[in-house]
């Protein structure tokens, strides 16, 4: 353990600190361009010079207070004896704010070393960081790393190693601008962070009361500060009568002084500020314009589906031709090597028209999240937010909860972890029961195979339709909760806009890799479980290995079920069963469907006449089509989303009534759109 | 005057912010304080506003920025 040396990170939201965390540890943890990502505080390991070195990753806070879930997770672990160094990650292009926490963890007097992040995006915008200067206003060490570009990581770690001991501290050189100080004591040579007399005459007197009752304690100097703040978590563990010393709160005092040094600091390292600034504002007079906003941003997501569809299509043909090819050439395969004929039928029935079915869609799946990573990394997600105050508002709902929806639209998973940015928890909870209902992109399969088996030319457009259908459930069931519940909307938004900035292909490229690996691994796994699975039920029943699958007992278990589902158009017990294989992920609907009818290239043109045949010779049509669409966009989410769903509110009881409420409300829209399109 | 009565483009001096203890520390630790210039950069007329205050800009609901309350910088 004498070699274990543990280390802090620390930063703001959206200052790159996980993706560093991972750059050392290659752990995959989740990150996103959202706060609120690291909520409780993850572990990894790695060694440097034969040290092991115990990573901490802790949530990204604005400060140490501690009203707030994150800071209390954070400022309790670093105070504790878990960590030895803290490593304060700081976006080194929004340096002014990233400070503030900075001279709260230097005054914590822990050895804190300053790693600053994204160097990259400041040299971009023209700016410069002296870096000499820098380490001498703070007196601590700062290194400049780039956790994207993997550059700095060592020398950090090197720092680390070296800075662990609290008694050495670097000496501070600070100009003090000719102010005269006329306090007993020169704390300039001690402290990063000296406050005007009034303040430091205060906390001398603090500290003296405090050597007398609590002798023991270390950094009395914090805690004097934290009194003057009135601090409650700190009055309540050291009581303390200080009623002639304090005679209200200083924290505004020292928040505000604190951002005076920073300034000063600001001032002296930072070469060519706001150079580009005026950039951003002449792009936000549009997007956030007042009446422009909307409208772009809606023309914006329309260009996004757009694009999804027919660049995603283009590209959707190869992969079937492709699919086609290898399907028969496997086939033939087996048969010249005289595999038996069950054997032949679960590879190339089950698993090749299952996942392959499944992996002509990663064209599609990979525009939309390419085209949404743009949108996220470029600084437009919280313009959105800001646009669409208003008019959640009118909802019931904060404009803070569109962003949970908006990345529905992505995988409902990562949007209802996300709603743990809304402060309220009546807010949290109607996001979360509405969030599914954004369609998520496990759905878009299911609404490209059938539209463009019934709909022709106009397929396009009613898949659009089925994500404003999605929006519009979610809308009026948020509409009608809060008129329930009476609760007024907050107008209580406080969200950070930062500065655009051309997204960067990396961070793009490392999303939208993650997307397609999650998509490509749960077509590994899960989809191919279920589509391993849906053979067998489909192709044993009560009389053994059967090669009329209305025999199979996927048919037996269809069967029971059906009656429920005749009233919405959907009494097939081919259907019911894809529904229910849908649980496990939505795009098993596809590949469960090419099991059931037994069509292996189900996509392609001829795969999807045949399917359009058989469904046609049972009485499916138009309307039926319709109405499983619509089904399969409302009903239960996947599993995955339903224990993230049960994991985030903390109840087994609430998460089953959601699952009721949205297996409910499926019923319910698929009945009304299949009546009403029986009537055309 | 308060925030929301604020104009676009023009900067402000915050004078005291009432609003409820939790939300009134989350403002100052984002560095909105007593004294504290602040910029105002749009203002609809019914919803939130975007602000700029410590080198950052911020999207506030129109609730908080009634409860701040400013006095133009005369300089």
């Amino acid at each position: 353990m004498e070699n274990e040396i543990r280390i802090g990170f620390i930063g703001n939201p959206n200052c790159g600190k996980t993706t560093l965390f991972n750059a050392y540890t290659g752990a995959n943890l989740k990150v996103a361009n959202w706060p609120g990502v690291t909520v409780e505080k993850k572990e990894g390991q790695t060694t440097y010079q034969g040290q092991t070195c115990r990573l901490i990753d802790l949530p990204g806070i604005y400060s140490l207070t501690s009203y707030t879930m994150e800071e209390t997770v954070s400022r309790e672990c670093i105070m504790s004896d878990e960590v030895d160094v803290i490593v304060d990650v700081a976006d080194a292009s929004c340096l002014e704010r990233n400070l503030y926490l900075t001279l709260q963890l230097i005054e914590l007097g822990k050895p804190v070393i300053l790693a600053l992040n994204m160097m990259d995006i400041v040299e971009a915008r023209g700016m410069e960081i002296d870096l000499h200067r820098l380490p001498e206003m703070l007196g601590i060490p700062v290194i400049p790393v780039s956790a994207k570009r993997k550059t700095g990581l060592s020398i950090l770690l090197h720092a680390a190693a070296h800075h662990k001991d609290p008694a050495k501290q670097s000496p501070f050189i600070h100009h003090h601008h000719g102010k005269v100080s006329f306090h007993p004591h020169n704390h300039h040579e001690e402290y990063a962070m000296v406050y005007e007399d009034y303040i430091e005459d205060k906390i001398d007197a603090i500290t003296e009361i405090l050597t007398e009752k609590y002798p023991s304690l270390p950094n009395k100097r914090w805690y004097s500060i934290k009194y003057l703040e009135q601090d409650r978590s700190v009055e309540k563990q050291f009581p303390l009568d200080l009623e002639h010393v304090i005679d209200r709160s200083y924290e505004a005092d020292i928040i505000n002084q604190k951002y005076n040094f920073i300034e000063e600091v600001i001032d002296e390292v930072l070469v060519n500020k706001s150079q580009k600034e005026a950039k951003t504002d002449a792009i936000d007079r549009y997007l956030t314009n007042r009446w422009l906003g909307l409208p772009i941003f809606l023309a914006i997501m329309a260009l996004v589906f757009f694009l999804t569809f027919t660049v995603g299509d283009f590209l959707k043909g190869y992969f079937e031709i492709g699919l086609d090819a290898f399907s028969e050439a496997i086939r033939k395969c087996l048969v010249s090597l005289q595999t038996n004929d069950m054997l032949i039928s679960l590879v190339v029935d089950g698993v090749i028209a299952g996942v392959g079915g499944i992996l002509t869609f990663l064209p599609n799946i990979f525009i939309l999240f390419l085209a949404l990573a743009f949108l996220e990394d470029s600084g437009y997600m919280s313009r959105v937010a800001f646009v669409m105050d208003d008019i959640m508002g009118r909802l019931g709902l904060s404009g803070r909860a569109f962003i949970p929806l908006l990345l529905g639209f992505g995988c409902s998973v990562p949007a209802v972890m996300a709603s743990r940015a809304l402060e309220h928890k009546k807010d949290r909870l109607k996001t979360i029961l509405i969030t599914p209902f954004m369609s998520c992109s496990a759905r878009l399969p299911v609404y490209v195979l059938f539209s463009s088996m019934f709909f022709g030319k106009y397929a396009m457009l009613v898949c659009y339709s089925m994500y404003l259908l999605g929006i519009l459930v979610a809308v009026t069931t948020a509409f009608i909760l809060s008129r329930i519940d009476g609760s007024r909307s907050e107008q209580a938004l406080l969200i950070e806009l930062p500065e655009y900035k051309s997204p960067s292909a990396g961070t793009i490229a490392i999303y939208v890799w993650e997307k397609v690996k999650d998509y490509l691994t749960r077509a590994g796994t899960v989809i191919f479980a279920a589509s391993v699975i849906m053979w067998a039920i489909l192709n044993f029943g009560p009389s053994g290995y059967v090669t009329d699958i209305s025999l199979s007992f996927g048919s037996c278990l269809g069967r029971i079920i059906v009656p429920l589902f005749r009233p919405v158009g959907l009494g097939y017990w081919q259907i019911v069963v894809a529904l229910i294989a849908g649980i496990a992920a939505k795009e098993v609907v596809v590949s469960s469907c090419s099991v059931l009818f037994g069509i292996q290239n189900i996509t392609s043109g001829h795969g999807m006449a045949a399917m359009t045949a058989s469904l046609a010779s049972l009485g499916f049509g138009t309307a039926n089509a319709l109405s499983l669409m619509v089904f399969c966009l409302l009903y239960v989410p996947c599993t995955a989303t339903i224990a993230t769903i049960r994991r985030e509110v903390n109840s087994r009881r609430l998460t089953a009534l959601f699952v009721l409420f949205q297996l409910a409300t499926a019923w319910i829209t698929s009945f009304l759109v299949y009546h009403i399109s029986l009537l055309f | 005057m308060v925030l929301k009565q604020g104009i676009d483009g023009r900067t402000y001096r915050v004078l005291s912010i009432h609003i409820e203890f939790q939300l009134e520390r989350r403002l100052e630790a984002l560095g909105l304080t007593r004294d504290t210039r602040i910029t105002v950069l749009n203002n609809r007329k019914r919803g939130s506003l975007i602000v700029k205050f410590r080198g950052t800009r911020f999207a506030l609901g129109k609730r908080i920025a009634n409860h701040i309350e400013i006095a133009e910088v005369t300089e």
